[in-house]
């Protein structure tokens, strides 16, 4: 009973998060991806292009560019519209404009192992191929399903839709320039090379990992994680090559090699894959 | 401030509709459709089957198969498991079994026209083709438009064991055989007596003749035009003499490879107009 009125309480305030409940505002654009997959990078791209006066870190970022599952109601409603809200939810049709993140399932998996053993989900020996497994099986103890169905429940909904931007994380990493002119113009934001490698450059791996060391303390997704290892690890595209073992990368590209195809990831495996596509 | 605190003792009551805020248990049913497919028809078939001591009536729906939407926490929460809940959401992850219906989006169409005019959220004499054209945006109700809705599901799911797709038109052909279908996918023991007493308990006269005395107990017709019926033709095909070629040509043109691929059979020679929805790799679910 008494939770359920601190509860009431906190609704009546709007101190309550809204999650799946947010009010979304026509003019509202999501910068969506699954998690691991760049997306605080791409906050920080996003924030330094957008909002350069606030100097935008880990200390203002959820400010910035607020995550409706981890900021109150009353603060959502009060903030400066256009919002430029974060998410890592399947497709949902009241989001209208969207920038979705995709990154590497390979890459991905490699990152979300890293990153729960850097937060104590997992014991720092666990294997690494029973965690791809658990990884493909959607066994992860998040409400944002799996790989194949993030991605697929958006780019087959959405692509061709001119309100909605596929930006992959590696054309992020390999082409940032022609990557961020995109986003600027998907943002009718007028950007010139000036505004748009500065954003790059305030974002750089090296330039979080230093903000990283100061202000892990200050930021939710690493304030109670180990500080023996990093949250800015690798970024890079292709680790999974030297690390994920051929029966690993099997189990990802018969599982997902359609959408991985689609959305122009090779694969390493293709002949496999063709065989396990088969509707059985 | 006055609605903000009738919500927070209704919060502290558990008397609110927890809509997406649904707490999902992990035994959890899930009847998913985009709107007007046949989702409150195959609602009474599952109750009427399920719960044989109560037969399903407008007044009790909600409490047997309950909507997020219109359903109390507090009577979600006193269910017996499992649970089947309705929904009319496009892809969640987090519901553990889903029944899929998916109904000809020409159909569907004329249905929700009809719909609108008896909720009065259009004037009675609308052109359909202004309606259509807001259907085709996805305009016409909170739940994405009919080929993301369906999409949605059909491009993460469809491979997926506890996922079963069901096409309304085949329901209305032998609505025992399907039923059949569903009552093994929820691992219901029954015989085809339970079946029959079921689908002639949610029959399309039962239905109407229990409409005209229940409307206002109903959030789905509360208030709504007492001369125009929820159940309306119960049919498939309908579009055929509804819609005009040129509309039933623009909904070809944004759909047509999903229709197609779900056996509905096109009308033009739909030209893709590069918002058509290809869905070919797909997952290959294991779980």
């Amino acid at each position: 009973m008494m939770r359920r009125l601190i509860s009431g309480v906190k609704h009546l305030f709007g101190l309550h998060y809204p999650g799946h409940n947010l009010r979304v505002y026509p003019d509202d654009v999501f910068l969506v991806s699954y998690p691991k997959s760049g997306n605080t990078w791409a906050r920080f791209l996003v924030a330094n292009l957008v909002y350069p006066e606030k100097a935008p870190d880990f200390s203002n970022i959820n400010d910035l560019l607020p995550d409706p599952e981890g900021m109150s109601k009353r603060n959502l409603d009060r903030a400066a519209r256009p919002r430029i809200l974060k998410s890592h939810n399947c497709f949902d049709p009241r989001f209208q404009k969207v920038i979705y993140v995709v990154r590497d399932p390979r890459d991905v998996v490699l990152s979300e192992y890293y990153y729960d053993i850097k937060r104590r989900a997992l014991a720092e020996d666990y294997p690494l191929q029973q965690f791809v497994s658990r990884f493909v099986r959607g066994e992860l103890n998040h409400p944002y399903g799996t790989w194949g169905e993030n991605a697929a429940s958006w780019f087959y909904t959405r692509r061709g839709d001119p309100r909605f931007l596929l930006v992959r994380y590696e054309g992020l990493q390999s082409q940032a320039m022609e990557e961020m002119a995109r986003i600027a113009s998907f943002l009718g934001i007028p950007a010139d090379r000036e505004r748009l490698a500065f954003a790059i450059k305030q974002s750089s791996a090296n330039r979080m990992r230093e903000l990283e060391k100061k202000q892990a303390h200050l930021w939710s997704s690493t304030r109670e994680t180990r500080k023996d290892k990093a949250f800015v690890r690798s970024a890079k595209a292709g680790g999974w090559k030297a690390e994920l073992s051929e029966a690993s990368i099997a189990e990802i590209e018969s599982a997902w090699g359609g959408p991985m195809r689609d959305m122009s990831y090779e694969l390493a495996l293709s002949s496999l894959v063709h065989a396990g596509m088969g509707r059985g | 401030m006055k609605k903000r605190l009738i919500a927070a003792v209704k919060h502290s009551l558990n008397l609110h509709y927890p809509a997406r805020a649904l707490l999902i248990l992990p035994d959890d049913i899930f009847l998913v459709s985009f709107p007007k497919s046949g989702n409150t028809w195959t609602r009474f078939l599952l109750a009427n089957l399920r719960f044989p001591g109560e037969p399903a009536t407008w007044a009790n729906i909600d409490r047997l198969v309950p909507d997020p939407r219109g359903t109390a926490k507090r009577d979600f929460d006193r269910m017996p498991r499992p649970r089947i809940i309705k929904s009319h959401e496009c892809f969640d992850p987090r519901y553990p079994r889903v029944i899929y219906i998916v109904r000809d989006p020409r159909d569907v169409a004329v249905s929700q026209y009809h719909y609108h005019r008896k909720l009065m959220r259009i004037e009675d004499d609308s052109p359909i083709e202004n309606f259509v054209t807001r259907f085709l945006a996805g305009e016409t109700c909170p739940h994405g438009s009919w080929g993301q809705n369906v999409v949605s599901w059909l491009a993460t799911s469809e491979k997926d064991p506890r996922f079963l797709l069901l096409r309304y038109e085949d329901m209305i052909a032998d609505t025992a055989r399907e039923l059949t279908k569903i009552a093994a996918f929820l691992g219901i023991a029954s015989n085809p007596e339970q079946i029959a007493q079921a689908v002639e308990r949610s029959s399309v006269d039962h239905m109407r003749q229990l409409e005209k005395t229940q409307t206002d107990e109903n959030g789905l017709i509360k208030g709504s035009r007492k001369d125009l019926s929820f159940i309306r033709s119960a049919g498939s095909g309908g579009w055929r003499s509804e819609l005009p070629a040129f509309l039933t040509g623009r909904i070809e043109a944004a759909w047509g490879s999903v229709m197609r691929r779900l056996g509905y059979e096109l009308s033009s020679q739909s030209n893709s107009d590069g918002r058509d929805f290809e869905y070919l790799g797909i997952l290959n679910t294991p779980r």
